[in-house]
């Protein structure tokens, strides 16, 4: 019979061992820590690097941090190191399901204890989010105290051929309503869409053979991405929706790539629709004008 | 094959791009991490010389160290084929998994692992898999359920069935191999020959020890009279051939999947 897993002897050994994300009561962290370099040491092929020179200011932090909360105790760089990993892969698992991540639920589920330097870590998590993947964390909108990835890569059409998964919906049913969206003023009604999307096969209460529901993508996937707004036009009979970008639509593309998309549909020039294109010149001349709330997000 | 102190390489877009198309996969095999590599280098480097992938990944490696990550190379246990997947060098849990798994699902992994490290062939029957339900943490689950659940993970690359029985994926190895031998010190087996982690393998029948059978077919290599490295008998086992990337493409299918993988291993 398969002998009971040892236990290591860390505060918490089962609890430790079962918990993923949630390490947040890190009352043990400094013992953990050591025992975790303990631990690696036997297994010297599989150990990171952890030749580092003592940390500079970080150090004299978390030597200041352990006499103010001595419960705590004093924090390593290699430990604050290893939050910021876990911070940054909580953020790419969080954002690969497109849900905008709660600061809350980041300080639930990566940084507990750590709260007193969250603003550093999240400032560094930024910082390796950028340099190592290309992905810039941004603040959904101010103060919202939600954040998303915006790739600074541009997705390429070949990409598709080399992912193992379906990519973000930058082409395809969610582009064509941004753009029904734009060219229709910003604004469009529910009824509208569907008349459009009717003429290209797609019906609310028909299951597609791309898109399987459309009306569940439109009006909820969509919306909870933060891609669309979805509000109820009041005083209609009978009810009526209309749709217009959501915020992450606009950290994420912009009108004058919507309406070239547009313009390419239709095999034309997105010059072909004067007040369309002056409104996204517009915008552009508003997007290189630097941002006063600025991208990279704050305590 | 990394050093103590590596010196720091550079990130470019290729390697970005390389890096987020990678993490779309859980496991990747070498031949499409090297069409993924050409397809990085095509978007923004046209010109350039692909670099020999070993230099590309150990580079990306090096920026990674201070995340306490890396990009893994491993090889199947049963036909020696490699596989990349991008690791966690720190945390000794199953938390990648946590993410797209309930944690009555979770614990029938859990489950699942330990009957698979326990058993001698490195194989769990469905049966007694299922018979283990009612143990499980969370939420009640039927059987049927945990059989969905179980090809939920072959699905994703977790587990291998073959004939009713399952084992654990290379992916699975590579993420968790740490893990395993840091929970399980008294149960895992080591392969003789390599030292690492093994599940499925060979073992000579008269001092035990056990070698993957990758590790097998390149210590045998040529070798008209196979005879334990340990205790010097005579090697029972049939030898398998060691892996060629060229013939296994020309060939089209592999041998391995003429071994009824009803999953393809990627």
């Amino acid at each position: 019979m398969l002998q009971k897993p040892r236990n290591r002897g860390r505060s918490g050994g089962q609890a430790e061992r079962d918990s993923d994300w949630s390490r947040g009561g890190n009352s043990g962290a400094s013992r953990a820590g050591e025992h975790a370099r303990a631990r690696r040491d036997g297994f010297a092929e599989e150990a990171p690097s952890t030749s580092r020179g003592p940390g500079g200011s970080q150090g004299s932090q978390g030597a200041r941090r352990s006499q103010a909360s001595p419960a705590v105790g004093p924090r390593t760089q290699k430990q604050q190191e290893l939050k910021v990993s876990e911070l940054v892969q909580f953020l790419l698992i969080k954002d690969q399901k497109k849900i905008p991540i709660k600061r809350a639920d980041i300080l639930k589920h990566v940084i507990g204890d750590y709260k007193d330097i969250f603003p550093d870590l999240l400032k560094r998590a930024a910082e390796r989010l950028q340099y190592v993947f290309g992905y810039k964390l941004v603040e959904l909108e101010p103060k919202s105290n939600t954040y998303i990835l915006i790739n600074t890569l541009e997705p390429v059409e070949e990409d598709a051929e080399v992912r193992g998964d379906q990519g973000t919906p930058t082409t395809g049913l969610l582009m064509i309503v941004l753009g029904l969206i734009f060219m229709k003023g910003n604004t469009v009604k529910e009824t509208e869409v569907w008349d459009f999307l009717r003429r290209l096969g797609v019906y609310p209460t028909k299951k597609h053979f791309i898109f399987g529901d459309p009306k569940k993508l439109i009006t909820e996937d969509f919306v909870r991405q933060r891609y669309l707004e979805y509000r109820r036009i009041p005083h209609t009979d009978p009810v009526d929706y209309e749709f217009q970008w959501g915020p992450r639509t606009n950290l994420e593309t912009s009108k004058m790539k919507v309406l070239k998309f547009v313009a390419k549909v239709h095999n034309q020039d997105p010059k072909d629709w004067p007040a369309q294109y002056c409104e996204a010149l517009a915008d552009e001349e508003n997007r290189a004008r630097p941002q006063p709330s600025g991208s990279a997000p704050s305590s | 094959m990394q050093g103590s102190t590596r010196r720091m390489g550079v990130m470019t877009d290729v390697h970005r791009r390389f890096l987020q198309l990678l993490m779309t996969h859980g496991v990747l095999e070498e031949w499409d991490v090297k069409r993924l590599q050409r397809h990085c280098y095509k978007v923004h480097d046209r010109n350039a010389t692909v670099d020999k992938l070993e230099d590309f990944i150990n580079n990306i490696n090096s920026v990674l160290e201070s995340l306490y990550i890396e990009i893994k190379r491993g090889v199947t246990e049963d036909d020696g084929r490699p596989i990349y997947a991008l690791v966690n060098l720190a945390t000794t849990s199953i938390s990648k998994m946590a993410t797209d798994f309930a944690e009555n699902e979770l614990d029938l992994f859990r489950k699942a692992l330990e009957l698979i490290i326990d058993s001698e062939t490195g194989f769990a029957s469905s049966t007694n898999i299922l018979n283990l339900v009612d143990q499980l943490k969370g939420k009640k689950m039927r059987k049927k359920e945990a059989e969905q659940v179980l090809q939920k993970f072959v699905q994703s690359k977790w587990l291998i069935e073959k004939e009713g029985e399952f084992t654990l994926h290379g992916r699975a190895i590579l993420e968790m191999e740490q893990y395993i031998r840091e929970t399980y010190p008294d149960a895992v087996k080591i392969c003789n020959i390599c030292h690492s982690l093994l599940i499925q393998g060979q073992s000579c029948e008269t001092c035990g020890i056990r070698m993957h059978l990758p590790c097998v077919a390149k210590y045998f290599q040529s070798n008209a009279e196979p005879r334990c490295p340990h205790c010097n008998d005579y090697w029972p086992h049939e030898i398998p051939e060691v892996f060629d990337p060229e013939k296994q493409r020309e060939a089209g299918i592999s041998k391995s999947n003429k071994k009824s993988l009803r999953s393809r291993q990627h």
